[in-house]
């Protein structure tokens, strides 16, 4: 993919708050009208990107180009074109109507508001002669988030960041959020850029699903990452105990507190129980989800393992041949020597990510 | 007991038979602390916002001062006033001791801490989303600060009915700076002053009435004006 295809190209940056760095990305690169998922656990730096990429802040290092050119907040190649939905979004002490009309008065969109507003209250399954004349302080969580979203959707964004748009929601508005932002991308070419721990979405409706961990980009989303510490065993082997006994055995790391990242494609389901008991890293789980992966049309099984996930690649025929299903013990079996490593110190982890 | 009951009686009198002493002093007192407010607010709300909006070299500190000038004595600013403004001081020669602008001169400095600190206060209590949410609907620099003020109004209402309470009851400014000049610098607060030393409480009792009912009419119209906007 070249510059020029790319919405956004990011080079080298790195983001702190006062001292600690809580993100760095050499090389990150988003094609247009694609719809990316961001995924890792809570502090991983997923916010921290979108606020990037949403151009509210500036990084302290490196620079993020939009379409091709260096852009920056408050910059007029972004102002109308990028918007971003945090996570606890904000209503502005107004009525719903005045909250989803600011964005277009900015712009100077002053023709038909009523039914501009009333349209886009309606993608979120919100009618407008109940909700637009309504206070901020009238909505629900889950309607407030609604209406956070109208104002964005309103403005037929070129791209559109969901920061955990459907965390504390209810289920109801978990579906019209999820709907309306597909509408966003199917119908105006809107690239989304989602954050959100429900895996099972981003992978059903995500071209690419990129996890963060620690600050840093540690690849696609089917990456499993285990946390030390690792203990040495006398094989020379390393090892970690979970917590129901089960033993995972890498190579040596480079650090006791270091981070294992296992790729779910290097993770093969074992058919017959205790066949091969005498390799390393033959681990029994159950299957907790099957989910369809968008791209690749592959199943990503998530297998507990004791109380830890990993996910797992399975090709379709696989599934049916072993009649996978949720609920199902399973032995999962990955070379030791294909574990990779994150050290936590180490800020030259090779983190580069092109879509 | 009974001479309190008739200064009540006698005070209502006064009031609705328009007593021209008492309703000099009313006057003289909206007269100069809409002065006094006007440019506390004009010069508070944007300082208090600087304040508890941007972090700078040196805010911590100033935010010190302007906390401590809260506990400022009327007596105190009055005094420092008095002594600038006296013909032997550096403003003497404006000729604003014993007049209006020289009380609301005094009043500001009493009410500009107020204002400061608590719109401040309203700023820094501010959601730090809103900063988000209004960039990334796309404001500019300028419609930033517009709008994010916008939005703590109703602290600003709550810093300026403070600061409005406090330059309406203060005597120790009004009585050193003013001089209590019977038909010209003679306010609601010096007049109950003066008349209860001579044991007149009717027009103290009926000043003080005037008082609660301004102080009324000023918390019903922020309260309407809040639900309004």
């Amino acid at each position: 993919m070249t510059v020029k295809d790319a919405v956004y190209q990011v080079n080298d940056v790195l983001h702190r708050y006062a001292v600690e760095p809580v993100l760095r990305i050499d090389a990150l690169a988003i094609p247009q009208a694609a719809i990316v998922g961001l995924i890792g656990p809570n502090g991983s730096g997923k916010s921290t990107l979108l606020r990037l990429l949403g151009f509210v802040e500036k990084p302290s290092r490196g620079e993020i180009l939009f379409k091709g050119r260096p852009a920056a907040p408050f910059s007029k190649a972004v102002r109308f074109k990028v918007t971003l939905l945090s996570q606890e979004p904000y209503l502005m002490r107004r009525s719903v109507i005045k909250n989803i009309a600011y964005g277009l008065e900015l712009r100077g969109s002053r023709d038909h508001l009523r039914s501009r507003v009333a349209e886009a209250l309606s993608w979120l399954g919100l009618p407008a002669e109940v909700f637009a004349d309504r206070q901020w302080s009238e909505l629900s969580g889950g309607e407030a988030q609604r209406v956070a979203l109208a104002a964005r959707l309103v403005l037929r964004p070129e791209v559109l960041l969901l920061d955990e748009p459907t965390a504390s929601v209810d289920a109801v508005s978990v579906e019209r959020i999820k709907a309306a932002a597909l509408k966003a991308r199917n119908e105006w070419g809107t690239t989304l850029l989602i954050a959100s721990h429900d895996w099972q979405w981003l992978y059903e409706v995500c071209d690419e699903v990129l996890q963060l961990f620690n600050g840093q980009l540690v690849g696609p989303g089917r990456m499993n990452i285990v946390l030390g510490p690792w203990q040495a065993r006398p094989d020379g082997y390393w090892q970690k105990v979970l917590s129901g006994g089960q033993e995972i055995v890498t190579t040596a790391p480079p650090a006791a507190d270091a981070v294992a990242v296992v790729d779910s494609d290097k993770i093969m389901v074992v058919d017959a129980f205790g066949s091969g008991r005498q390799r390393k890293n033959i681990l029994k789980g159950t299957i907790s989800r099957l989910v369809l992966e968008k791209g690749s049309r592959n199943i990503v099984a998530t297998i507990l393992v004791d109380t830890m996930p990993f996910a797992v690649m399975v090709p379709p025929k696989r599934v049916e041949s072993l009649n996978l299903c949720p609920g199902r013990e399973i032995d999962i079996y990955f070379s030791p020597n294909s574990v990779k490593w994150i050290h936590q110190g180490d800020n030259t982890h090779p983190n580069k990510s092109g879509l | 007991m009974d001479f309190i009951l008739t200064g009540f009686r006698m005070a209502i009198e006064l009031l609705l038979h328009g007593d021209a002493e008492t309703y000099s002093a009313i006057f003289v007192t909206v007269r100069v602390s809409s002065y006094s407010m006007t440019v506390s607010l004009l010069i508070g709300v944007p300082l208090g916002f600087v304040l508890g909006y941007f972090r700078f070299p040196g805010r911590k500190q100033l935010r010190v001062v302007v906390d401590t000038l809260l506990s400022l004595p009327t007596v105190f600013i009055g005094l420092v006033v008095y002594a600038f403004l006296s013909q032997q001081g550096p403003l003497g020669e404006w000729g604003l001791l014993f007049t209006l602008p020289g009380i609301a001169i005094g009043q500001t400095i009493l009410a500009l801490p107020v204002v400061m600190a608590l719109s401040a206060s309203a700023v820094e209590n501010m959601d730090r989303q809103l900063r988000v949410t209004l960039i990334s609907l796309g404001v500019n620099r300028r419609q930033l600060l517009l709008s994010s003020l916008w939005e703590v109004r109703h602290g600003v209402l709550a810093a300026a009915l403070t600061a409005y309470g406090r330059v309406m009851t203060e005597v120790g400014i009004s009585m050193m700076v003013g001089g209590n000049i019977k038909w010209h610098t003679r306010t609601m607060t010096t007049a109950i002053a003066l008349e209860t030393n001579k044991g007149l409480f009717a027009m103290g009792v009926a000043l003080g009435l005037v008082l609660l009912a301004i102080a009324f009419a000023v918390n019903v119209s922020v309260s309407c004006l809040r639900k309004r906007v």
